[in-house]
């Protein structure tokens, strides 16, 4: 017989102005199985949980019912308590009387009848409750972390210095993402490169750092603390090991007129290169597409100058599995481009700023690689078209972002600072030259932050005209803007020499896919989504995946590099412990009713049911049953739901504590 | 077989004035394509500019009201005129997203208002309904070696998700007509600024300058000719012409037809099946000079 302890909390007033708690507490204590019931100003309390530990030993109960407010709420602190007397957890059920019953209703008779049926139901429910062991995990106390950006890059070496192995893997021949390509960095006005290159050498040398440039994601299987990570090795034709970097090949290659990347197309490389001279690995990579030798059959002339030998035309890709007990997330952000769209996507282009058809309408990166003094130009301000000095440049915000009849709502964050930045950088490199800026609003909150835009146009000479553009369009070797400075009420028609779009930020392309692989989730624009927008900003719903930079939305410099260390940190504290302890609430199979027909394995949206092999002792196969992994299972019951031969059972939430509650009715 | 296209004509009243020739050529050119036009009994005003400036009920029941009775002709509704097409479409449009609106205008016009007809601009149905290749089929004459400037103004494609025309900033669906019936069409800067329409009486210096800047534009790209599919466009770059040539000491000549005159051309319609003779800036010497009469 059971020994069910009943604690009706009164929340202060919250729940006695409504409830009569007294009442309630009378009437449940007549209910079969309750041994004990009262009622208590705060349970939470200190008092109250000693009340709770005291009567559990005094009363000697079997199971305890707290009817107070959300489980979401308190159900911790209360099964603690229940714990601290000695009883398992998992004996201990909340009845949720304030948000169910006392904050919605005024009629205190009626109140008292439901909150009363409330606890009724918990504590036939709670007679059903077993004891549930809590779940240990072994933990894999190595980290991988996807894309070596500012933000992988910081992370890996957070996680690094702590002691722990990573795993670092950038789809690029270089680590250094978008802050590698930057000139100068707000608002400070410091060199991107002076400030970046450090750590990406730190990384290279770092003994606990395993790098895989040139390498993406094939696979990701395994859950928390134990994942197996499939890594494609993209042929880089040149031996890493034996490759000195000396560079003679890139001097000698014949194709040098390929558009390089790196340097938004201005820019050209040849076909075995390094995207930039500070490039880690100082290892280069053929570009296939491009080369002779693949092209044609003939060339090969890397291969006769390279004094080790390195370059291997033969080279294949190679898959590595990897085991890791977490992952970080850090795949950046990409540039929304203002062309035309394809049909069916939801985000339009701007075809009223000529398809990006003008050589010299170009965008906020293109521009920084020209301000670079390691860019194509060698630091000069110069137009694509022509060549020569921009004596006036117009600067356009907001296109894409905060734009919802072009498919895109959010604000991309970044670009006030940066296009107050880019008509510093103008001002400084082109003398006499004159800055506009079209602008709907300046957004600089951050440290030094607004002083630095009114720097920028108290002191460096910009023109800022609030209002957007509507059109632009070549006449001669100028660009005519029109647009509308709304603060004055006219139309403005500006004849620029050069047009800079600070175009909007979006997550890398194929982020998408990744997530898939993942099995993490992502928002309409394909930016990763973490657990709670306040309290959980660096993890993933999944557990064991955590989130740097860009990829979860637009970010500055700072915050991303905030983010990645919050993300190491999360990382350190999974490997603080050998094992990992997680509440037992996970989906059961009874494999002796289970037909293998694995509609739960479909539905699980967590990737924790496995097909588990049952054999006779003399080995024979007999039958393929559903097994739920209780490390990887979020108990969300999905499984419990769909299961046709009523065989998957979440522990704490069986059919029979359910049925109990509703006959309790 | 019936694939006969069958429409309900809303002309609207620039046709019945001073588009007369946008109206004959309209009739003209879809009697040659097979296309069955059937004029709505009893229609009258939509309102136009000056409706919704005043009174937004007037404005969407004037709408809704020839809406209903467009229900009684078989097939979508055919529309020349750009502004009635806005307008006929900003009605459907609101009155579908706002119940109360829709409340307002059946009680003042006294019927339920129906939204399940399709109203379609002659471009649309040129374009999409026909189709660029069974329209290409039917060109006996193409223009050949007539280069045109597309015209779209304001309201043909914007505002964004009313009209769904085409892209409301980067349209092509009157150069892919045009081309279909052999002419080259031009790139050119002004084709979706405004000409200044509403403010024709009131502030013609407004309009004489918006207007200069079109016709400098199209000039400057190399067209010879402006093709339009609204009879407000068509009254400044036509009408006032001259008078922007003498104001800018401008020297332009560009003819401005309607959409239906230039395919009617090429399907080979005869001048005054087109009503040629009513372009104030005379065609015959560009036609003559490119061999299309």
């Amino acid at each position: 017989m059971s020994r069910i302890g009943v604690f009706i909390c009164h929340c202060g007033e919250n729940i006695s102005r409504t409830v009569d708690v007294e009442r309630v507490a009378r009437d449940v204590g007549r209910l079969p199985g309750v041994a004990f019931s009262t009622d208590y100003k705060y349970m939470c309390s200190d008092p109250g949980q000693t009340l709770l530990k005291k009567t559990i030993q005094e009363q000697k109960l079997s199971h305890v019912v707290v009817a107070a407010c959300s489980p979401r709420m308190h159900e911790k602190t209360f099964r603690k308590a229940v714990e601290a007397a000695g009883l398992n957890p998992f004996l201990c059920e909340m009845a949720n009387i304030r948000e169910h019953c006392s904050w919605v209703h005024e009629n205190i008779e009626e109140a008292t009848i439901k909150a009363t049926e409330i606890v009724g139901m918990m504590v036939e429910r709670v007679k059903k409750n077993r004891v549930l062991p809590t779940i240990t995990v072994p933990v894999t106390k190595r980290s991988l972390v996807i894309g070596g950006g500012i933000a992988g890059i910081q992370a890996a070496l957070d996680i690094a210095d702590a002691g722990h192995e990573v795993v670092l893997v950038e789809r690029e021949p270089s680590i250094g993402g978008h802050m590698a390509q930057l000139s100068e960095t707000f608002p400070t006005l410091d060199c991107s490169q002076c400030i970046m290159t450090p750590k990406m050498v730190d990384v290279a040398n770092h003994p606990k750092i395993k790098l895989y440039t040139y390498s993406e994601i094939e696979l990701v299987e395994g859950y928390i603390g134990n994942f197996q990570v499939t890594i494609k090795k993209k042929a880089r034709s040149v031996n890493e090991d034996t490759c000195t970097g000396c560079g003679v090949c890139m001097t000698k290659c014949p194709q040098k007129k390929i558009p390089n990347k790196f340097d938004q197309n201005i820019g050209m490389r040849t076909a075995i290169y390094i995207p930039f001279p500070q490039a880690v690995p100082n290892t280069p990579v053929i570009d296939r597409e491009n080369c002779t030798k693949f092209k044609t059959g003939k060339c090969g002339v890397c291969q006769k100058v390279c004094g080790p030998g390195a370059v291997d035309f033969e080279q294949e890709d190679s898959l590595i599995v990897e085991p890791v007990g977490a992952i970080v997330v850090a795949t950046g952000f990409d540039l929304y481009t203002i062309d035309e769209k394809p049909k069916g996507s939801p985000i339009k282009g701007y075809g009223e700023f000529g398809h990006g058809k003008i050589a010299d309408v170009i965008d906020g990166m293109t521009f920084e690689r020209l301000a670079s003094a390691s860019g194509p130009t060698g630091g000069k301000i110069l137009r694509p078209s022509d060549g020569k000095e921009p004596k006036q440049i117009v600067f356009i915000q907001c296109i894409g972002s905060r734009a919802r009849e072009k498919g895109i709502s959010y604000c991309s964050k970044v670009c006030c600072m940066y296009t107050a930045k880019h008509t510093m950088l103008y001002h400084h490199k082109v003398h006499g030259g004159q800055a506009y800026v079209f602008f709907m609003d300046a957004r600089t909150p951050g440290k030094s932050y607004d002083e630095f835009w009114r720097r920028a146009i108290e002191e460096e000479d910009a023109v800022y005209i609030r209002g957007m553009v509507s059109r632009l369009y070549q006449k001669g070797d100028k660009i005519v803007v029109m647009g509308s400075d709304i603060a004055v009420g006219v139309q403005v028609e500006i004849e620029a020499d050069m047009v800079v779009l600070a175009t909007a930020i979006q997550p890398q392309k194929g982020a998408d896919l990744l997530a898939q692989k993942l099995g993490i989730s992502y928002d309409k624009y394909n930016f990763y989504s973490e657990a709670h927008a306040k309290l959980r900003p660096v993890e993933c719903a999944t557990a064991g995946i955590y989130l740097a930079g860009a990829c979860q939305g637009p970010k500055d410099i700072p915050e991303t590099v905030s983010q990645a260390s919050a993300a190491a940190a999360k990382v350190m504290t999974l490997f603080s412990k050998d094992q990992l302890e997680r509440e037992p609430i996970v989906a059961r199979v009874r494999e002796a009713g289970c037909v293998g027909c694995f509609a739960c394995k479909k539905v699980c949206a967590y990737g924790a049911v496995e097909e588990k092999e049952i054999r006779d002792r003399q080995g024979n196969l007999i039958k393929v049953v559903a097994y739920v992994n209780p490390g990887v299972c979020a108990g969300c019951g999905t499984c419990q739901a769909t299961c046709p031969s009523k065989c998957v059972e979440l522990d704490g939430y069986t059919d029979e504590q359910v049925i109990a509650m509703i006959e309790a009715l | 077989m019936n694939d006969t296209l069958k429409y309900a004509y809303y002309p609207g009243c620039s046709l019945h004035a001073s588009a007369g020739e946008y109206d004959l050529s309209t009739r003209e050119l879809f009697s040659a394509l097979g296309i069955s036009l059937t004029e709505v009994p009893d229609w009258f005003c939509c309102g136009a500019t000056p409706a919704h400036n005043v009174d937004e009920l007037l404005s969407l029941s004037l709408c809704a009201k020839n809406l209903e009775l467009a229900e009684q002709v078989e097939g979508d509704l055919a529309v020349a005129c750009a502004s009635c097409f806005s307008r006929l479409k900003f009605t459907q449009h609101t009155l579908e997203e706002n119940a109360t609106k829709r409340k307002q205008v059946e009680k003042a016009i006294d019927a339920p208002v129906k939204l399940d007809g399709k109203v379609k601009h002659l471009l649309e149905i040129l374009a999409k309904d026909l189709g660029l290749e069974r329209l290409a089929a039917s060109v006996s004459k193409p223009l050949a070696g007539l280069k045109v400037a597309c015209y779209y103004g304001c309201l043909l494609t914007r505002p964004t998700d009313v009209p769904n025309l085409d892209c409301p900033e980067a349209p092509t669906i009157m150069e892919r007509v045009v081309e279909a019936s052999g002419a080259e069409t031009v790139a050119w800067t002004h084709r979706l600024e405004c000409c200044g329409a509403n403010f024709t009486l009131s502030r013609p210096g407004v309009v004489l300058q918006l207007t200069n800047a079109i016709l400098d534009s199209a000039k400057a790209a190399g067209a010879d000719c402006i093709m339009v599919g609204c009879p407000l466009c068509h009254g400044n770059l036509d009408i006032r012409q001259k008078e922007i040539e003498n104001v800018y000491s401008a020297e332009y000549n560009l003819p401005v037809f309607y959409l239906t005159q230039l395919v009617g051309l090429s399907v080979g319609l005869a001048p005054d099946q087109l009503g040629l003779n009513a372009m104030i800036v005379n065609p015959t010497p560009l036609l003559k000079e490119k061999g299309l009469l």
